[in-house]
């Protein structure tokens, strides 16, 4: 076996993901939140007035709802101080819409992305590519087959000037309304960036499009829009990335995530999120799924000093169907708070929720769910499993799933378990000449397997390395 | 307070120091009382579930103010127990036990917990204490309390010395029925080292009662508090079962059954705190809504970061009889030792229509058909009733629900 330190160089997932970079920045904002500066971002993005109208009332709703509170167990925000990040940086990039060739890119950006490995993927596996470097989209590029058959993947900003109806219509009305929440309202008024899928009726899309989120600049926030939009009887898989290098003051990473599937649709949506451990995720993602559509959540939450994230679907229409697969792990000084929401307001609805966690170092993961069915669904069926699996005892790891059933014919089934380590699996792998870290890299790897499977392979392999190194402590 | 109940307005010191020297108790259980008077302004209502832009149970809505009327409490009680074993009303228990009431009144369920223990220990007037020296078996404990009052505050006391053990059956029901009653009740139980608590409780009060109850122990080294909690009356319920596995070794059982119909709305926890090394809980329940009832269900097993080679098991069993009756389940681990095994599991269903057409297919009529299998659901939580009187009330009161069902 090779040692630890040749692993390290061998994968050289360290040296991908902590480098930073001088900051260049064509417009930066000011710190905190003021009209100026959320006007400031529309005008330096020449956005229409509806737009511009739509981030003022989610300021508005922003500063008068409180920060969330009362939950039991959730992670401390007391050290987030929303009126020190700057909210929006726009790198220096010659075209505002971004690149659609890496070579066109500043070396900065592209060699951060080399070291990403994000060139590499696209050659390989996908469909199409953005990324994301600070508040904007710096390179766009989508396969020529797919844009033939209608199917639109750009950056959030350009969709609302080239296709402000279906953004109008989409765009924080009725999945992700400002009125969610207090973060949620914070994205709607200074929301830069991220993705905009959509994909006509009938239309399949074969292999993943990808995004890729970097964050560089210290105390900034990013805020980046994912819209997704499949038509009636379509298919996509949209995959995220996302990493930031840790700097001394905390960054803020508020994302929001919509999408919409149509009546037999099917969409999945991969997130591998390896954010920097100064780093506050508080995201809202949800889904409407219609009849017969099905929605797939696949998210390994990996950095970030907090996180509290639990995707949602609701299943509107008969017959739909949701999974969510999730894993988190925390190290040191980590509080992942992650899990999963289901509303079934419809009948013959389902759902799966699959959800695995790993503590070490005084870690903490929690579970928190909840699955809502409405009167009226009728042979509705959800089942919920939690594994959570602890390394040491300074770490923590909660469960705390809510059911509320309102309709009696239904199929409600929940279940967690925990427990440690197996010292007799580790004594038998040892037995068979591992030594034990690489016995208890591998049991890992075999309880997170139903997670990996489900991504495309340089993902799963990603993720397996990102695990690897967050067992040997190497990181952050 | 930020309940908005204004029940202390209409209550006053002099009230408590009446009820207290009508029992002629000494003055640091007055004080006490007095206290927890006092901070009722301060006290918020017990925890409920919450879940955003939802309270689970509203106890705020609660007129308090009409449902208590604490210097006219009347009831009918039995407390009868073995010789060997001390099985006394409240106010002989306050002559005989000072000592003993002094070291463990209010020291497993804190007076000024919540708003409402801290109304039950101002204003209780009626009790149990039951005493078990060392190395007695107190089989047959038995406690009966028939509410005839509009409001009845209670108090038992359980205290088992070394390798001691005691049954103990506390039964609620209501006699003289008024339009609303309240009935609130709070149980502490010491289990002293090696011995053995089984504590059954059956809440059959009337249909238009409200109640709330803690229950709760705290064990010594290697032993056992097993409860049993059966919930059939009241139209609201908010009780909590709990143990703190203190000692080493020791271990707990809650099981709990519930039905509610009508617009009963029943809010169970049950909860397990393990504390010390080597400690074993095992939580289930089993209930049935039908109707427009409710019920409401969290359990909480909590694993301290010292309590190493934790094991921990619960379940949850609800079965909807009815389009419109509710469901709401929350069982949440806390886990803080990773020495630890612990798994929970929930399931919400209806009656499987696959059994009920192979029982009609075999010439049971549907509607004895339905009867037999809800009680066929109950059975895995009735086979852990040890106690054969409180197996066979709870079997009974459950067929007779179920043949007065349409």
């Amino acid at each position: 076996m090779s040692s630890d330190q040749d692993h390290l160089q061998e994968t050289d997932t360290e040296a991908r993901f902590e480098f930073k970079k001088d900051q260049n920045a064509a417009v930066r904002s000011e710190k905190g939140l003021t009209e100026e500066v959320i006007r400031m971002i529309s005008d330096d993005k020449d956005e229409p007035d509806w737009m511009l109208e739509r981030r003022l009332r989610a300021l508005k709703q922003y500063q008068n709802m409180p920060m969330p509170s009362g939950w039991p167990g959730m992670p401390d925000l007391s050290e987030l101080d929303v009126e020190e990040i700057i909210p929006y940086i726009r790198p220096d990039v010659d075209k505002r819409e971004g690149v659609d060739d890496w070579t066109e890119l500043p070396d900065e950006i592209k060699d951060t992305f080399d070291k990403l490995g994000i060139p590499e993927a696209e050659k390989n596996a996908l469909s199409g590519v953005g990324a994301q470097y600070e508040s904007e989209v710096v390179y766009q590029n989508m396969q020529e087959q797919w844009e033939e058959k209608g199917v639109i993947f750009c950056n959030m900003d350009k969709a609302v000037q080239e296709h402000p109806e279906l953004v109008k219509e989409h765009f924080m009305t009725t999945c992700v309304p400002p009125s969610d929440n207090k973060f949620a309202a914070l994205h709607g008024a200074v929301w830069s960036g991220g993705s905009f899928v959509y994909v006509p009726e009938g239309v399949t899309v074969e292999m993943p499009v990808q995004a890729y989120f970097r964050m560089n600049s210290e105390g900034m926030g990013q805020f980046e829009h994912t819209l997704i939009i499949a038509e009636e009887g379509s298919e996509v898989h949209y995959i995220e990335g996302c990493s930031a290098p840790k700097y001394g003051t905390h960054n803020l990473h508020s994302g929001g995530v919509e999408v919409f599937v149509g009546e037999d649709a099917h969409v999945q949506y991969s997130t591998v999120q390896n954010w920097s451990k100064n780093t506050f995720n508080l995201n809202t993602k949800r889904a409407i799924c219609e009849a017969n559509g099905t929605m797939e959540w696949v998210s390994g939450s990996m950095g970030s000093k907090a996180t509290m994230l639990y995707p949602c679907t609701i299943l509107k229409g008969r017959g739909a169907t949701d999974t969510h697969i999730t894993i988190a792990f925390a190290g040191e000084g980590q509080d992942i708070d992650t899990g999963a929401k289901v509303y079934h307001n419809a009948p013959d609805t389902s759902s799966t929720i699959e959800s695995k966690s790993i503590s070490k170092d005084g870690g903490r993961t929690n579970y928190r769910g909840l699955v809502h069915i409405a009167d009226g669904a009728e042979n509705s069926s959800t089942a919920v499993e939690c594994d959570a699996l602890m390394f040491d005892n300074e770490s923590t790891s909660d469960t705390m799933p809510y059911m509320e059933i309102e309709e009696s014919k239904v199929d409600v089934a929940h279940e967690a378990t925990v427990g440690k380590i197996g010292d007799e699996d580790i004594f038998y792998l040892q037995s068979r000449g591992l030594d034990d870290d690489d016995a208890k890299k591998m049991i890992v790897a075999g309880f997170i397997e139903p997670i990996t499977e489900e991504l495309p392979i340089e993902y799963a392999v990603e993720l397996n390395r990102l695990i690897e190194l967050e067992m040997e402590g190497s990181l952050g | 307070m930020s309940a908005g109940t204004q029940v202390h307005a209409n209550l006053t010191e002099e009230q408590v120091r009446q009820i207290s020297g009508e029992l002629d108790e000494p003055d640091w259980l007055l004080e006490t009382r007095l206290e927890a008077l006092d901070a009722l302004e301060e006290l918020d209502m017990p925890d409920v579930i919450r879940t955003p832009g939802r309270d689970w149970t509203n106890l705020h809505e609660l007129d308090f103010e009409s449902l208590v009327d604490p210097l006219n409490a009347a009831e009918d009680k039995d407390q009868v127990g073995p010789d060997e074993a001390d099985v006394l009303p409240w106010s002989k228990a306050v002559q005989e036990h000072d000592d003993l009431l002094q070291e463990h009144f209010g020291s497993v369920v804190d007076p000024q917990e919540n708003y409402l223990t801290a109304l039950s220990t101002a204003l209780f007037s009626t009790g149990t204490v039951i005493y078990v020296p060392e190395g007695v078996d107190a089989e047959d404990v038995t406690v009966r309390t028939e509410q005839n009052s509009r409001s009845l505050f209670n108090y038992t006391l359980v205290v088992t010395e070394e390798s001691s053990s005691v049954t103990l059956l506390e039964r609620q029901s209501t006699g003289d029925e008024a339009e609303e009653q309240y009935y609130s009740g709070i149980v502490e139980v010491v289990a002293g080292e090696n011995s053995y608590v089984q504590y059954g409780s059956l809440q059959n009060l009337s249909e238009e009662a409200y109640n709330f109850t803690v229950k709760r122990g705290v064990t010594d080294t290697y032993a056992t508090i097993d409860w049993i909690e059966g919930n059939l009356g009241t139209q609201l319920t908010k009780t909590e079962v709990s143990t703190e596995l203190a000692g080493d070794s020791s271990e707990t059982q809650i099981v709990g059954a519930f039905y509610g119909h009508d617009d009963q709305h029943f809010d169970l926890d049950a909860k397990v705190w393990h504390r010390a090394e080597h400690t074993t809980a095992d939580l289930v329940t089993r209930g049935v809504t039908d109707d427009v009832a409710r019920s409401v269900y969290e359990g909480v097993q909590d694993v301290g970061a010292d309590a190493w080679d934790t094991s921990s098991y619960q379940r949850e069993n609800t079965l909807m009889l009815s389009d419109e009756s509710e469901a709401d389940a929350s069982p949440k681990l806390i886990i803080n030792n990773h020495d630890t095994e612990a798994s929970h599991s929930a399931t919400v269903g209806q009656i499987d229509e696959e059994d009920l057409l192979y029982m009609t297919s075999r010439g049971v009529g549907p509607r004895a058909a339905r009867n037999m299998l809800v009680e066929g659901f109950f059975v895995p939580v009735l086979e852990e009733i040890d106690v054969d009187e409180l197996r066979d009330d709870l079997e009974e009161l459950i067929a007779a629900r179920l043949r007065n069902r349409d």
